[in-house]
């Protein structure tokens, strides 16, 4: 308790990764629904994210899901054309909704 | 819908489609979903584990992991913010970069790091800020974490007030940016850089380079990241790369609108109605969760059971865990063991022999050192963002 920090003396070796060569993070192949307005999904949201992040949400209204999209292009500056935000808010709303507008 | 069909319907593993369509006027709060299971895909230097999103990584921890007071490395629970993290670093070019109000600007590399500095060790309990978000209805928003965003780990580096001394830090520097390798896919998204007030940091800020006497993995922040015990790890910036001192706040999204709570005394709001202002989460609370036994397992009737976990809080301490098999309504203490100091997870024991056949749950509640306890799932109040749960954990088993 009373010593937290606990110094300590190191004799440093020569530096070395403990991986070989670059690390590969696996691709998830998430089940995601298909529907109306999954073409602008896919073209909009799969840049920067997985399917598993929208998923991994849980059921949301209608507002949830236009503020997370209002976000993405505010915030995260995704040059998502008006049109699609419309269109990926419906899917997203129609697909993992709750069923509330709000 | 009650509980119970509220777990059946919660899908495992990486394609969570949460069950609940109750939504409550008032917003409530439950045990943490505790259904999920490890993934069968292995990431980078892990094994298994419960796994949300594979971009960015977004992983946890399962349930088991609370039964010892250090998370081992391979099943640290991660998440990152962006997509774009680097796969490859030379350990020998890598170096961080101190700029802005200092006297000198520093560049340095891990070598000097671990040869011309001070060497210290701290052990600390990293919890995300959203963990257990999925004890929120109606469900907050965020990745739906059950309680294994969290792990505690044996952290080694310099101290962060030495690097700065190094740089000698001019007269009205007040704020310190940390910035870290991952980047978004656009150019224009905002980087997630961290700014701490320069009262917020002390001595057991350091910069680590080691986990559990390892490199720290890839995914938590191979080479170097950012340990503030204490603190929700939002700002334990990780592949730590630029470190700038400036002498006002800088707007920035990832401090000023997320990870957030309510600004007032329970931290909590109404879905219909949100509260501002907002503040930052900053420092943990009270909280405990039980490693040994995990819901649904059998126990023999008559058997010694122990029951095990974890507890912690945000550096005050923990003074006691107590352990209740009959709804709350009497509370036993568990034996503790603290030998890695106030930063870290204090692990509980509790010996229990089932004399009774049937269903029996038990209830595990720290309380720090100042007296601030957890309450119960139910008490505790909706936010917006999923922010702080430390309910009493609950675990049922059944006694055959």
């Amino acid at each position: 308790m009373n010593k937290i920090l606990l110094l300590v003396m190191l004799s440093v070796g020569s530096l070395f990764a403990q991986v070989k060569g670059d690390v590969e993070v696996p691709y998830i192949a998430y089940q995601i629904k298909m529907g109306k307005g999954f073409d602008a999904v896919q073209a909009n949201c799969l840049m920067c994210h997985s399917f598993g992040y929208i998923i991994n949400q849980g059921p949301q209204s209608r507002l949830f899901w236009k503020k997370k999209v209002d976000k993405m292009i505010t915030h995260f500056k995704a040059p998502i054309p008006k049109e699609d935000a419309k269109i990926v808010t419906d899917y997203l709303f129609e697909h993992y909704g709750n069923g509330e507008l709000k | 819908m009650k509980r119970r069909e509220f777990l059946k319907t919660s899908i495992v593993a990486s394609a969570a489609v949460l069950g609940s369509s109750t939504t409550l006027s008032a917003g409530e709060t439950h045990q943490p979903i505790d259904s999920r299971k490890v993934s069968d895909m292995a990431f980078p230097e892990k094994r298994p584990l419960i796994t949300y999103s594979d971009r960015p990584p977004l992983l946890e921890s399962p349930r088991s992991t609370f039964a010892r007071g250090i998370t081992e490395n391979d099943e640290f629970f991660v998440r990152w913010h962006l997509p774009d993290i680097p796969t490859h670093i030379d350990p020998d070019k890598y170096t961080i970069k101190i700029n802005g109000l200092v006297e000198k600007e520093l560049e340095i590399s891990l070598k000097e790091l671990k040869e011309d500095f001070e060497q210290v060790e701290v052990t600390a309990v990293l919890q995300c800020g959203g963990n257990s978000r999925s004890a929120f209805t109606p469900i907050a928003g965020g990745i739906q974490w059950g309680s294994g965003a969290m792990g505690c780990a044996k952290w080694k580096g310099v101290r962060l007030r030495d690097l700065l001394h190094k740089a000698g830090l001019k007269k009205d520097a007040h704020w310190i940016g940390f910035n870290g390798k991952d980047n978004a896919a656009y150019y224009e998204t905002p980087n997630f850089v961290r700014e701490l007030e320069m009262e917020e940091l002390d001595d057991h800020v350091i910069v680590a380079y080691e986990m559990n006497g390892e490199d720290l993995p890839y995914l938590n922040g191979y080479p170097l990241r950012l340990v503030i015990p204490g603190y929700y790890s939002d700002s334990w910036v990780k592949m730590l790369s630029n470190i700038t001192v400036t002498n006002k706040y800088k707007s920035l999204f990832f401090m000023d609108v997320a990870y957030r709570v309510p600004d007032n005394k329970t931290e909590s709001e109404t879905p219909e109605h949100k509260f501002k202002p907002t503040k930052p989460i900053t420092t943990m609370n009270v909280k405990s969760v039980i490693g040994y036994p995990e819901n649904g397992m059998k126990v023999y009737h008559n058997s010694h059971v122990v029951v095990r976990g974890v507890a912690f809080d945000d550096g005050t301490g923990i003074k006691d865990v107590y352990i209740s098999t009959d709804g709350g309504k009497s509370w036993d203490k568990a034996e503790l063991k603290q030998e890695n100091g106030r930063y870290a997870y204090t692990e509980f024991r509790y010996a229990f022999k089932p004399t009774k056949y049937g269903k029996v749950t038990f209830m595990a509640k720290a309380v720090n050192r100042l007296g601030k306890e957890q309450p119960f799932a139910k008490d505790i109040g909706w936010n917006h963002g999923g922010y702080k749960y430390n309910g009493i954990d609950e675990v049922t088993v059944e006694v055959v």
